[in-house]
């Protein structure tokens, strides 16, 4: 026979007394049951519009799901994955930690979160990233448009997929009546958000029909160009709707550490820096020649002259020792020919007459003669 | 017409990694069972302090 199985709280998991009320935490089978059971349900919801890429509608139909069961960890699972797809990473660190929390094991979030901790430099990443945007919102709100715009580039490009970043860019262009670029950054979230209620709001308002919507979110987002600091990027106006003064800017992120200076505002017309470009380039070229002919042409001469000079002295010294060698042979050779024309004229020899002896013979006798030779 | 002061107040600024611990805290919300539990505790509270009125009193 058959043991009945005891019905378990789905809340506490203490046993269900036989009036259908948890016997530890007096809660009511039937209303717990029924709660569980929407929760799924809009957990399908959710888990289709992630599916068809509806990533806001999937938020909503998530949210309620927690709403009915807060530990329905499929539901808060997806949450964390459809945030992060969003490009909001603490918010979905914030939904898979809640989801391990109640669930730690068989629970695809501590796969997640596991991921996560195995590139640290991703974790720096999305906090640099937040940081940027949040001081990219604070910019907007004190009307620096110009630097939001900036910072806000300088974050989705770090993260492409950051649709609240494209949504506050897209209404700043719409603010300086930018209104192509508005429709880049919007086709952007429609790309990543197919039904986002905030893109199609804005695009309504600058006259797309539905049919337009739903054509622009086809076309392709890869060489919009909407990233690139092109003149367009970096000469953007600052058109305040209260001030109206424009501000050009060069600089990209350094114009954020030099943020006093940069923002100056005054009652200047359009600049177009680009229209001095030629004129930069030739200055620039000016300056160089400059710089050539007074400080690198006279240390060069000096320079050779100097070489020059030492290679002179070089050669003067060995002339003067070659000098010396020739003259001292010369010398050699002049005794040598003497010494060959005595050799080869010995009667010469008697040009170099010897004592005259005739004058003396006479008178003198041998022995004498013999002696007076001796002598000599 | 799109207003942009007032569109401008939709966004808030997002949660930094450092400020995530406080995300899962206000993330804690109350789902159906959390809002049983506390209508039954408080019926149970409120029948405990009608019980306790009713103790002393003698039935004629």
């Amino acid at each position: 026979m058959a043991t009945k199985r005891p019905v378990l709280c789905p809340n506490c998991g203490a046993h269900i007394k036989k009036n259908g009320y948890c016997s530890s935490c007096h809660m009511p089978l039937p209303v717990l049951k029924k709660a569980f059971n929407t929760s799924d349900y809009y957990y399908n919801i959710g888990y289709d519009r992630a599916v068809a890429r509806d990533l806001s509608g999937a938020i909503d139909s998530l949210n309620i799901s927690l709403r009915y069961n807060k530990k329905n960890i499929m539901s808060r699972n997806l949450l964390g994955l459809v945030y992060y797809e969003m490009g909001e990473i603490v918010n979905a660190l914030s939904q898979w930690v809640m989801s391990v929390n109640y669930q730690s094991s068989g629970n695809l979030a501590s796969k997640y979160l596991k991921e996560l901790r195995q590139d640290p430099t991703l974790l720096a990443n999305v906090d640099q990233i937040a940081q940027k945007y949040n001081q990219a919102l604070a910019y907007a709100k004190s009307e620096d448009f110009d630097l939001a715009i900036i910072q806000l580039k300088s974050v989705l490009s770090a993260n492409p997929h950051f649709v609240k970043g494209y949504l506050l860019l897209a209404l700043l262009y719409i603010n300086s009546d930018n209104y192509e670029r508005a429709r880049t950054t919007l086709r952007r979230v429609l790309k990543i958000d197919k039904a986002n209620t905030l893109a199609i709001h804005y695009l309504h308002e600058m006259g797309d029909t539905d049919e337009n919507i739903i054509e622009m979110s086809k076309e392709s987002v890869e060489n919009d160009g909407l990233l690139e600091a092109d003149e367009e990027a970096i000469t953007l106006s600052t058109t305040g709707a209260k001030s109206g003064s424009k501000l050009k800017l060069f600089f990209g992120d350094l114009i954020e550490r030099y943020k006093a200076k940069a923002v100056s505002r005054g009652e200047y017309g359009e600049i177009s820096f680009a229209k001095y470009s030629g004129i930069y380039v030739l200055l620039g070229m000016l300056l160089g020649i400059f710089l050539l002919y007074f400080l690198v042409v006279p240390a060069q001469k000096r320079k050779i002259i100097n070489e020059k000079d030492k290679l002179i002295k070089s050669y003067s010294e060995e002339l003067a020792d070659k000098n010396a060698t020739i003259n001292s042979l010369t010398n050699e050779i002049a005794n040598l020919n003497i010494a060959l024309d005595a050799a080869q004229n010995p009667q010469n020899e008697s040009d170099n007459p010897l004592p005259d002896y005739s004058e003396i013979q006479n008178g003198m006798s041998d022995e004498d003669l013999q002696n007076l030779i001796n002598n000599e | 017409m799109i207003n942009f002061e007032e569109e401008l107040k939709r966004f808030q600024p997002i949660p930094e990694v450092s400020q995530a611990e406080d995300a899962i805290y206000s993330n804690d919300l109350k789902d159906i069972s959390d809002i049983v539990f506390q209508v039954t505790e408080e019926m149970k509270t409120a029948n405990e302090n009608a019980a306790s009125r009713y103790a002393g009193r003698v039935r004629r």
